[in-house]
């Protein structure tokens, strides 16, 4: 589903990704966990072409999507294909939740504003929100706003989901509402990588745990496996501080 | 001195009222274009192109950086002056030059505005709106830019106020604005000092309107704006 082969990014001088090479399957949710700077939220973002690598291939269902050299691809339609969930959620302040969730698939997908509004009816349904169609963002506590941020990235009906700390920037009550949306997800088989601190998350729903420390994946493995019987120094280092 | 003021604003009101509407329409005309212009530009000078953010950059610091004075006479005779060798005949009128040198002024004023306006918006918008796979115009268009306009309201208010006295410049080239009636009447009454006072006077209940007006505007948008 999503192959990336010996990727690099630098900002400027700053080598942020070293050679990141990892596959995910359809279906399959991925966890990356590690500690700050480490390249996670860099990584992700390559994912979706947010930020474009210096060197090495994404393939999307085999598609190579990155550009250089003779392969040039539509980044936009990359993009319309790979849904991200952001820590700040960014949701567009002016518009009301619905328009939240059928801007970009009329204006992306060309589809007609009624069908968009059915499929964001039944989007905000599934996401226990359908009281507050009409209101806007402000008006709606941070974990209600997450659970629209992922209702419209779902609008695109993308075939991945990429998650960046999405439950970081919220109170503790609101967690576990967002975790419950997104294991929803993943009982429903759409792929996911998600970035999170959310241990409990990782070993519930992951399928794999990839730990990043400098830029490159230092060590992956099942949940258990890996929180149980990490093998590199860095990870056993990583875990007892967060565990 | 007050009362012969008033009996002199009272006895030529029709005259110089006629002014201070062209005055206004003039200004209103120049915002207008100016922020359409400015708003371009704006878009520029955000550009990732170096060519566009740089002639962006370029035009708003030489209009910027040059008297309002020399630009209405470059426009009005500078102009003509050049097109004529090619163009026989070509002439321009005090009205054309004045639009159009009060809107490509505002224009490089509304530009700042507008690149602060834009750069103001969280960064996370415009990232939101891409990851939808929306283009960067779409996202512009729909999401940014109608966040921004609410943020410049203000200070484009302020280029209303300061535009609507600078426009009395273009007396320099005759056209008929407040400024240039009331030199008419001075030169017809020598009146000095009441012919100034009330052109003076008329020009303050003119920006005063005009600020409340942005206020009214402002707090209208702030009942809208649920955000
Ligand atoms: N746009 C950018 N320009 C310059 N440097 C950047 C940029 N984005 C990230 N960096 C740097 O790249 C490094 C990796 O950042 P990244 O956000 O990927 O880390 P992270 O693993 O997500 O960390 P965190 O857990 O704090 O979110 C950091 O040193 C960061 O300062
Ligand atoms: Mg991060």
């Amino acid at each position: 589903m999503i192959r990336v082969e010996n990727l690099h990014k630098y900002f400027g001088k700053l080598h942020v990704l070293r050679g990141v090479t990892n596959h995910v399957s359809r279906g399959e949710v991925v966890v990356i966990i590690g500690p700050s700077g480490s390249g996670k939220s860099t990584f992700l973002r390559c994912l979706n072409l947010l930020e474009m690598p210096n060197e090495g291939d994404i393939y999307i269902e085999g598609v190579n999507v990155v550009n250089h050299g003779a392969n040039r691809v539509d980044i936009n339609k990359v993009r319309a294909e790979v849904g991200m969930v952001f820590q700040s959620f960014n949701l567009f302040p002016h518009m009301n939740v619905l328009r939240n969730i059928t801007l970009a698939p009329v204006l992306v997908k060309g589809i007609s504003e009624d069908q968009a509004l059915k499929e964001a009816l039944a989007l905000l349904e599934r996401v226990g929100l359908s009281e507050k169609a009409e209101a806007y963002p402000s008006q709606l506590s941070g974990g209600q706003q997450q659970r629209v941020a992922i209702a419209r990235a779902l609008a695109m009906r993308p075939k991945v989901m990429l998650f960046d700390e999405p439950t970081s920037a919220l109170d503790p009550e609101m967690i576990g509402e967002v975790l419950d949306v997104m294991k929803d997800l993943v009982s429903d088989g759409m792929t996911m990588v998600v970035v999170t601190h959310e241990m409990g998350f990782a070993r519930e729903v992951a399928d794999r745990v990839l730990f990043m420390d400098g830029g490159v994946i230092v060590e992956e493995n099942t949940p258990s496996e890996l929180f149980s019987n990490p093998q590199n120094p860095r990870t056993k280092a990583f875990l007892s501080k967060i565990l | 001195m007050i009362a012969s003021t008033l009996r002199f604003l009272w006895e030529n009101k029709m005259f110089l009222l006629a002014g201070a509407w062209t005055t206004v329409q003039l200004t209103a005309v120049s915002v207008a274009l100016g922020t359409v212009i400015g708003t371009v530009v704006g878009i520029g000078r955000i550009s990732k192109n170096k060519v566009i953010s740089l002639a962006a950059a370029a035009y708003a610091d030489f209009l910027r950086g040059t008297p309002l004075l020399v630009q209405i006479f470059l426009v009005h005779h500078g102009l003509p002056a050049v097109v004529s060798r090619y163009v026989p005949g070509f002439h321009i009128t005090p009205f054309i030059s004045a639009i159009t040198a009060l809107s490509i002024n505002s224009g490089a004023y509304v530009s700042e505005i507008v690149r602060a306006g834009i750069q103001s918006i969280d960064k996370g918008q415009m990232e939101a709106g891409r990851s939808l796979g929306m283009t960067y115009w779409q996202t512009m268009r729909h999401i940014i830019l109608p966040q921004a306009f609410r943020r410049v309201v203000p200070p484009l208010g302020n280029e209303f106020i300061a535009l609507l006295k600078d426009s009395s410049l273009v007396f320099a080239i005759g056209y008929n604005e407040l400024m240039t009636r009331g030199r008419l009447l001075m030169t017809k009454y020598f009146m000095f000092f009441e012919t100034w006072v009330a052109v003076a006077i008329i020009y303050l209940c003119m920006t005063m309107a005009v600020s409340r007006l942005v206020r009214f505007i402002e707090r209208r948008m702030a009942v809208d704006d649920q955000s």
